[in-house]
């Protein structure tokens, strides 16, 4: 029995340091405290990334215009809006002739409803469009601003969106991820008169799983 | 068969049909039933193979059931077969020699049902070629089920080939060579252990679920499984003592009992110490533990399932170690039979749904088992049992009645 | 055993005689085997090759092309010209079975990109049309409203999902109230990866956590492992109207999934591989999504990580999620 407890007692005691060398052998290659993230790696990339070397990127086929700012990655285009404003050319009334219309209390905009700032010190009209020349905006510092180009008078007062529209964190691309960058104008997505998201119905429910 | 007995392998596998398709009135009426059962199963089995696993009660939340359930269950009691080997190889009890074999029986089907739970409980079956290292791939050393179904598997060999090689000793009327199978004995007793504790590594590795990830499961593992497996290596030697004619010695039940009494006392406390850890200053971590106990949500159909899994446990221990029959088997037998049943309904369902309920998001739903599942856990229990029949059978009968 | 060959012989006609003959020729057992297995051999080459005599000929070519889909090999380790076999021998099985025009892709990754993606919990208004969209595009399951995005609609002062209501259905947005979403979050330390027994699901090079459904075998370890209850099950058979089909497809990601297999998001595969958004960010009509490419210095994603506050959920688990969240 004692010749039995000897060889059990070596063989126990070997396997144990070789369980214990396994361990330690493991352990030195890398805790998890001093485990690199991947951000580290991501963040050391410096090279900019060839957007037209992806090849099956489909061209955004809605009408754009060439931003007038640069955001990190240089030049970008912006969806137009003239085509999607109903009643643009605005000066084909607001002209000098004489104007005779039917349906009065649209054409006379009277049907804009403006929520655009609070209760008593709301947005007026011509803080944003241009007295004189219909076919513009106008800013506060008395620039004239295309329609096309509205981000520059919303970011006036807007700055910290703008600022995140320029960047990407506010807003969004038409389409694609890569390829050339194209995005969303403000009024794309915001009634430039009541500028909010109305409140509405979720698109869809999600079903108790029992 | 002639005028001369000749016996090979061939004949061995033919007696050992033989003796299990021939026997008296209630044994034939016993097998009848199983395949009954076993028939029940293949049948609800069916409807899970055509409209997929949608018939079960699980969900997206509680992913695994009663099928998982049961198999954690089952591997502890074939890892138990471990606690009749030690006393007969290790301390040499010669009494602990008769019933080795029964136990490596027991632990065989065991296995098969464990196997068995985990082929129903796969979506794709038909993939499970895929983990075959060569023409499939086996993540290994990675992924802890691969683990498993190494040990799994391994631990069935041994459990299989090891009595079979003695019995066929036996049956040629020649000694086996012990020299040639101790040292598997002696493996398959690091390998019981080794089992339990990598199903135990398999819930205990999951970051995703605090309920689980804990140091204390595998060791509480293998408490509850040296509680639950001798009891009913225990209520099954009885029935053989009883009910034919090779008779064990009193002094095996006595032993056994004090193996059951120190695990459960064992699983107790490790159970206070979970619970002392999830109520004492609960946290977010906690969550699976409070629906489990006291319900969540609207949500407690596990807690008088918990409640009375851990009462019976604590009155069948204390029966047990108090012992006021004297080793008196009217009163063993059933508190055996009781801690069994807690302790499957504690490691069970009280063990696998509450890990996954919250879900990893804080939603908590129940989990009820379709009658499919029932059915198809029936069938295995029948496969199992029919199993475990047929070796004892046959280990009793070459046992008794073949010279060597 | 000789004894009742001669009354076969006397009794049988010729047919049987040489059957008898040639099963009681040597070890009878031994010679049946040999012959039914040469038997299943011929079978299953005939079925390879395709030229079973007399079958319907579009019975035979399916089950080919199920025979060869079965037996095939892990996605991954395929070369690229396999790939481009089996997402054919896809396209004719669901063109057989169904009548369907797919498109399935397999384009691997492209060179250089590492996909982020950000989540602005300050615009989030709850609208769910990232939801629908997603449903639509992956050909998600209609019956059981399988959805790969959730949606919480959280109390101020506290971030935990579980504190927020993931079942709402009212008018959005509530006033103090604010929204989360949640999807897989294609971790780079992933805990799903490392569980699953037949490395049916693994992280490409592009960062995408993807499964090969035909190699999953259905164990859902993967998804008890996922702390962000990223993944989905196929419990039953999915059923999608034929019409709300998405056509344009990817091996690895929308394309129909057999029962019993794995699914989750795979930030919309089919489309980001050709340049395009996932469809959740092209849905978003409050624009709270942003997706780029992290090795991009210039992308969206980057600028995001650089000068917002981001956070990700269950950050101490330390599975480095790729899915920030940030307040404007």
């Amino acid at each position: 029995m004692h010749i039995l407890m000897n060889r059990t007692a070596r063989r126990l005691g070997g396997s144990i340091v070789l369980i214990l060398a396994f361990f330690l052998i493991n352990a030195g290659t890398g805790s998890a405290s001093e485990k690199k993230s991947f951000l580290d790696t991501v963040k050391t990339v410096d090279e900019p990334f060839d957007n037209r070397s992806v090849h099956q990127v489909q061209p955004v086929t809605q009408p754009t215009v060439l931003a007038g700012e640069e955001y990190q990655g240089g030049p970008f285009r912006v969806l137009a809006r003239k085509e999607h404003i109903e009643r643009y050319r605005c000066s084909s009334c607001h002209g000098d002739k004489e104007v005779k219309a039917q349906n009065a209390f649209t054409l006379t905009h009277g049907n804009v409803v403006i929520q655009h700032g609070r209760e008593g010190s709301a947005l007026g009209c011509i803080d944003c469009h241009h007295p004189q020349d219909r076919d513009a905006l106008e800013d506060k510092k008395g620039r004239k601003i295309d329609f096309d180009h509205s981000y520059q008078l919303c970011g006036q007062c807007h700055f910290r969106q703008k600022r995140d529209w320029l960047g990407g964190a506010h807003g969004k691309r038409v389409s694609n991820w890569a390829g050339e960058r194209v995005v969303y104008n403000c009024t794309t997505c915001h009634n430039p008169h009541a500028p909010r998201f109305a409140k509405r119905f979720p698109a869809t429910y999600s079903v108790p799983l029992n | 068969m002639g005028a001369h007995p000749k016996r090979n392998l061939k004949t061995f596998v033919v007696d050992v049909f033989r003796w299990n398709l021939r026997g008296g009135i209630g044994f034939q009426l016993f097998r009848l039933l199983l395949l009954g059962c076993m028939v029940m199963g293949i049948y609800a089995y069916s409807f899970q193979a055509r409209f997929g696993l949608s018939v079960t009660g699980m969900n997206d939340i509680v992913s695994w059931g009663f099928y998982i359930s049961n198999f954690t269950f089952l591997v502890g009691v074939a890892a138990a077969a471990v606690m009749l080997i030690l006393p007969a190889y290790v301390f040499h009890d010669p009494n602990f020699h008769r019933v080795v074999i029964i136990g490596e029986g027991v632990a065989v089907g065991a296995l098969v049902m464990c196997l068995s739970f985990i082929m129903v409980d796969l979506g794709g079956p038909l993939q499970a070629w895929h983990l075959i290292p060569g023409i499939g791939i086996f993540n290994f050393p990675s992924s802890i089920l691969a683990w498993d179904v190494l040990v799994l598997n391994g631990y069935l060999l041994l459990n299989g080939l090891v009595p079979a090689y003695i019995l066929y000793c036996h049956y040629m009327g020649r000694k086996a060579n012990e020299k040639l199978y101790r040292p598997f004995v002696f493996l398959s007793i690091f390998w019981a252990f080794s089992i339990h504790m990598v199903t135990a590594f398999l819930y205990q590795g999951l970051p995703a679920r605090p309920f689980w990830n804990n140091p204390l499961l595998g060791p509480r593992f293998l408490a509850s499984a040296f509680a639950a497996g001798p009891s009913i290596i225990a209520l099954i030697l009885a029935v053989i003592h009883n009910f034919t004619s090779y008779k064990i010695d009193r002094s095996v039940f006595n032993k056994l009992r004090l193996i059951i009494v120190i695990s459960a006392i064992i699983n107790l406390l490790m159970l206070f110490s979970e619970i002392f850890k999830e109520f004492y200053f609960p946290t977010h971590h906690s969550s699976a533990a409070i629906y489990l106990f006291f319900g969540m949500g609207g949500h407690d159909s596990l807690v008088p399932w918990i409640w009375t899994s851990v009462c019976v446990n604590l009155a069948a221990t204390l029966v047990l170690a108090f012992n006021p029959g004297k080793n008196n088997p009217k009163v063993l037998l059933p508190a055996c039979v009781f801690l069994f049943v807690a302790i499957w309904m504690e490691k069970g369902i009280g063990l696998i749904v509450p890990g996954l309920i919250p879900s990893p998001l804080g939603e908590v739903v129940d989990y009820l088992p379709t009658w499919v599942e029932l059915s198809v856990t029936l069938g295995i229990l029948a496969l199992g049992v029919t199993v475990v029949s047929w070796l004892i059978r046959a280990a009793l009968i070459i046992e008794e009645k073949y010279e060597y | 055993m000789s004894l009742p060959e001669n009354n076969q012989k006397n009794k049988s006609e010729r047919g049987k005689e040489n059957l008898a003959a040639a099963l009681t020729e040597k070890s009878s057992r031994r010679a049946f085997i040999k012959n039914l297995s040469i038997g299943a051999a011929a079978a299953s080459a005939t079925l390879l090759t395709g030229c079973v005599p007399g079958a319907d000929a579009a019975v035979s070519g399916e089950l080919r092309l199920r025979w060869q889909e079965f037996f095939k090999k892990n996605y991954r380790l395929m070369t690229q010209e396999e790939k481009e076999q089996t997402v054919d021998r896809l396209e004719r099985l669901a063109a057989l079975q169904g009548g369907m025009e797919l498109q399935i892709g397999s384009e691997p990754p492209l060179p250089k990109v590492l996909y982020g993606y950000a989540f602005n919990i300050t615009r989030c208004e709850g609208f769910m049309e990232c939801v629908t969209a997603c449903i639509k595009e992956n050909n998600l399951d209609r019956k059981t409203n399988t959805q790969y995005i959730r949606i919480f609609e959280m109390e101020p002062g506290q971030l935990d999902p579980s504190t927020g209501d993931g079942k709402y259905f009212h008018e959005v947005p509530v006033e103090n109230k604010f929204y989360m979403g949640t999807q897989c979050f294609h971790c780079e330390n992933a805990p799903c990866t490392k569980a699953c027994p037949t490395k049916a699901t693994w992280r490409e090079p592009d960062g995408i956590v993807v499964v090969d459904y035909d190699w999953c075998i259905g164990c859902r370890y993967c998804q008890a492992a996922c702390p962000y209850f990223g993944r989905r099950f196929n419990w039953g058979k999915a059923e999608i109207p034929k019409e709300e089909i998405t056509p344009k497809q990817h091996y690895l990601g929308n394309r129909l999934r057999p029962v019993g297999k794995m699914e989750k998001c795979t930030f919309c595969i089919q489309r980001t591989r050709k340049g395009k958004l996932p469809a959740c960010v092209e849905a978003c009509p409050t624009g709270s999504r942003v997706f780029g490419n992290l090795l991009d210095p210039a992308s969206e994603i980057r600028y995001v990580l650089k000068n917002k506050k981001v956070f990700r959920m269950k950050e101490e688990l330390g599975t480095e999620p790729k899915f920030w969240y940030f307040i404007d």
